[in-house]
């Protein structure tokens, strides 16, 4: 080693951490410029707002900056898209995201447009939406309930797994099923269901799973078992269009599955 | 001025300038919903002792079993908040006597508050007379000013709590319990503060785990060479040397217990069965959730690695590049026999930071507090961080001095280390002050900032204390005069929300509305202090009010932290 290079090995430990000691305090303390204001959300929002009907959806990326975007867009959003069962009935979706992000509902789908305000990214995907011929939760107070439980059913907007989900929730009791009959519903091509085990302190206090069977005029067409780390769990099971019975039978496995909350949302789609 | 003096006048303004900082910096930080338990606890205990040394004579005897009980304990398991040791909870209770009834010259929150800042102080103080001690002036200093740099722990040093005063009193009894193995009249020094500490937080109970193998090591080492050859020489050489200083565990273990029980007067009485509690307490201490790498964890087992990655990412990357430089020249003279990595106590603060970080790679043991949990390892890294950066100076000294021949000698190395040393503290200040008031929100440069801390699924906030900051908000939503008030549903601030409207920080007509639906259902405003596990509050409010859109979010670097609705008018 010349001399001068082992002068610069010997001095290259300081230097390193004169640079490294820059670099981090301008990271941290640019690292607000990374994200957009509220000027460029503004901007954002007018495009949506000045394009979207009622119907479509919008969706926020990454999920941290959600209430910023419900801020400039929130009245744009009902409640019940907020709690939806999945996004397959929305033709259009809007995306707006910072950093990169990209929302979960807009997985596989290609955008149609693309713009971005000064780090806020509109995106708009269209995709050929499924049309609910029965949306089930709203329609609890026709089922006939039978069985065992400390709670519900009742229409709810729940957590389940950090979020928000309208549904049907109900509370078997330990160990037992409660059946929920839907008699001379209308039915499409697909039953879509969703299921999750609600609230996030009965999930860490109760840790045995929850259980949810569904029946087509007698014929078993989904079993989706959910533990407490499952989040929402999503199935769609073909059925055949015209009128029918569906039966949901909702269990809180195992003889320590107290105040186990089921939650469930099912639509009848064409 | 002698070279000691000069040492004890920077000692002394180190510690004035941490107290001013702190309490400077504590004034705009919100109240922490466990501060207010420990503040009206705390008034409890320094009214008892002030009557048990008057002796009023109104009521029970202060120290009758009656008395005690009233004050200190009672049949539940938090009553009086008896399940946290006495200590900074009485000097909470004291402080805010003396130094706002007494003296007016601080404010409720600020003279509660004021021990802790006082205990960081001792802290910045004992990290730079360690580094003094075992290695000189330059390192003590920046050891020091890296360790009052930790935006997080100055965050906790802030607040009327626990956690910023358990890393001080753990590095004083190191300290102390160091100083003893050179001279004896440390040892009793250092069964006390031990004993403070004990009175402080349990964390204090794993000290053992640091000072014992530690002990064994050093008086085995040193016996060994006056031992003869032989069969279990080593096991010889530890008899001999715990004999030589039986004084050093003797002064621990009696003093320790003695002096946990003289500030803790529930322990007066049925004392093995209040022991018991306390510690079976925190044995089968509740989860509460926390985001860690985007879960929610709030149930064991919990992945080894969190104390690790969350000191990656929350203390300034520079202090953690010079910690690792520090680190590994240490070994490295260490495995080559330079190093008196025994005497200087480098050795003990490597153990020291096994020990408080110990418990959380098991897997099972709560880290909702994060980084306070295990904040008594930091200043350690604080200390390597020092070496680190002035071996580099004295390296690119010796260096320069080819190129810059002027700077031969203490010159060249005083000036290396003011600019290697002056860039890290710089560095860490500014993050620091970067991070203020929302210290728990903000991240270092590993992680991106705030923002990059968010990418990654950390952990925002908790305690509820960055609601301060929506309440010049919510002041504009107030109802004018004669008007009905308008409820705010306030879910994790509800315990300070008193406290506020005591401190004139929350305008007149906002009341709390009460708890979950029913204070929903009851409110007109609705904040959400946004924590994962705190996503719920968002929805119950969407349900109430009919709409998902808040009219007011705070942010940290464009990071939410507090949203507030409005009840849509009908």
């Amino acid at each position: 080693m010349t001399p001068q290079l082992s002068r610069l090995v010997r001095v290259a430990p300081a230097l390193a951490l004169v640079v490294i000691a820059a670099w981090s305090a301008r990271r941290v303390v640019g690292a607000g410029a990374a994200v957009p204001d509220d000027a460029a959300w503004a901007e954002a929002a007018a495009e949506v707002r000045a394009a979207q009907r009622p119907g479509e959806l919008i969706v926020f990326a990454p999920g941290w900056i959600e209430p910023v975007g419900r801020l400039h867009l929130g009245d744009r959003i009902p409640v019940d898209a907020a709690g939806r069962l999945d996004a397959a009935r929305f033709p259009v979706i809007w995306e707006l995201s910072v950093r990169g992000a990209r929302a979960a509902e807009t997985r596989g789908l290609v955008a149609s447009h693309t713009a971005t305000y000064r780090g806020v990214t509109v995106r708009r995907f269209d995709q050929v939406a499924r049309t609910v011929v029965t949306d089930f939760a709203p329609l609890l107070g026709r089922a006939v309930v039978a069985g065992p439980k400390s709670g519900g059913p009742s229409l709810v907007l729940a957590e389940v797994g950090f979020e928000p989900h309208r549904c049907a929730q109900l509370t078997p009791a330990a160990d037992q099923a409660v059946t929920l009959t839907f008699a001379d519903v209308e039915l499409g091509t697909e039953l879509a269901i969703g299921v999750g085990l609600a609230d996030v302190f009965t999930r860490r206090d109760v840790r045995d799973p929850g259980e949810l069977a569904v029946a087509v005029d007698g014929f078993e067409v989904a079993r989706l078992r959910v533990g407490v780390d499952d989040g929402w769990v999503r199935h769609v099971a073909v059925t055949r269009p015209g009128r029918g019975t569906v039966t949901f039978t909702a269990r809180a496995v195992g003889l320590r599955a107290t105040g186990r909350l089921i939650c469930f949302a099912a639509e009848a789609r064409q | 001025m002698s070279a000691r003096w000069l040492t004890r006048a920077i000692g002394a303004a180190l510690m004035v300038l941490t107290i001013a900082v702190t309490l400077v910096a504590q004034r705009d930080v919100g109240l922490a919903r466990d501060e207010i338990v420990y503040m009206g606890a705390g008034d409890g205990y320094a009214t008892w002792w002030l009557d048990a040394i008057d002796g009023d004579g109104k009521g029970p005897a202060p120290t009758s079993h009656a008395g005690i009980t009233g004050a200190w304990g009672g049949p539940g398991a938090t009553d009086h908040n008896r399940e946290h040791p006495p200590l900074m909870k009485t000097l909470f209770g004291l402080s805010h006597k003396l130094l706002h009834d007494e003296l007016e010259v601080a404010s409720h929150t600020t003279a509660y508050r004021a021990p802790t800042a006082l205990l960081q102080a001792i802290m910045i103080l004992v990290v730079f007379a360690w580094a003094v001690a075992a290695w000189g002036l330059a390192e003590g200093v920046l050891a020091a000013l890296l360790t009052l740099c930790l935006p997080r722990a100055l965050f906790h040093a802030g607040l009327a709590c626990f956690d910023g005063p358990i890393a001080s009193l753990w590095l004083a009894t190191l300290y102390c319990y160091w100083r003893s193995l050179s001279r004896w009249g440390w040892a009793p020094i250092a069964g006390v503060v031990w004993g403070l500490a004990l009175a402080t937080k349990h964390n204090a109970l794993l000290l053992p785990f640091a000072i014992a193998p530690h002990f064994a090591w050093v008086v085995t080492r040193q016996a060994y060479a006056t031992t003869a050859a032989g069969r279990v020489r080593w096991l010889r050489a530890l008899g001999r040397g715990l004999a030589a200083r039986w004084y050093v565990p003797t002064a621990l273990v009696v003093l320790g217990p003695l002096v946990l029980i003289a500030v803790w007067p529930w322990l007066w009485f049925d004392t093995v069965a209040h022991i018991r509690a306390w510690l079976t307490f925190h044995l089968r201490h509740v989860h509460y959730n926390f985001e860690y790498l985007g879960d929610n964890l709030n149930h064991p087992p919990f992945p080894w690695h969190v104390a690790l990655v969350t000191t990656l990412v929350t203390v300034p990357a520079g202090t953690l590049a010079a910690a690792a430089l520090g680190l590994g020249v240490h070994a490295r003279a260490w495995w080559r026999g330079r190093a008196t990595v025994t005497t200087d106590g480098g050795l003990l603060l490597v153990l020291s930071s096994g020990a408080s970080m110990g418990p959380f790679f098991l897997g099972s043991t709560p880290i909702f507090g994060a980084e306070k949990h295990w904040e008594s390892a930091i200043p350690a890294l604080c200390i390597a961080a020092a070496l680190g950066a002035t071996w580099a100076a004295r390296a690119a000294a010796a260096a320069l001095v080819a190129w810059w021949p002027r700077a031969r000698g203490r010159l060249g190395v005083a000036i290396a280390t003011i600019v290697v040393g002056g860039a890290l503290v710089a560095s860490a200040a500014a993050e620091t002050a970067h991070a203020h008031p929302y210290a728990l929100t903000s991240y270092n440069a590993v992680a991106g900032g705030a923002p990059g801390g968010a990418d990654l699924g950390m952990n925002r906030q908790f305690w509820g204390y960055a609601a301060r900051g929506v309440l010049p908000f919510l002041g504009t939503q107030a109802p004018g005069p004669g008007q009905p008030a308008r409820p705010v549903y306030t879910h994790d601030a509800s315990p300070a929300w008193g406290a506020y409207r005591r401190d004139g920080l929350l305008a007149p007509g906002l009341p709390d509305a009460g708890h979950e639906d029913g204070g929903i259902a009851r409110s007109q405003l609705a904040i959400v202090i946004h924590e994962k596990h705190f996503r719920r509050h968002d929805f119950m409010i969407w349900a109430s009010y009919g709409t998902v859109q808040p009219v007011f979010v705070l942010r940290f670097d464009g990071v939410p932290i507090v949203s507030v609705y409005r009840r849509p008018a009908k």
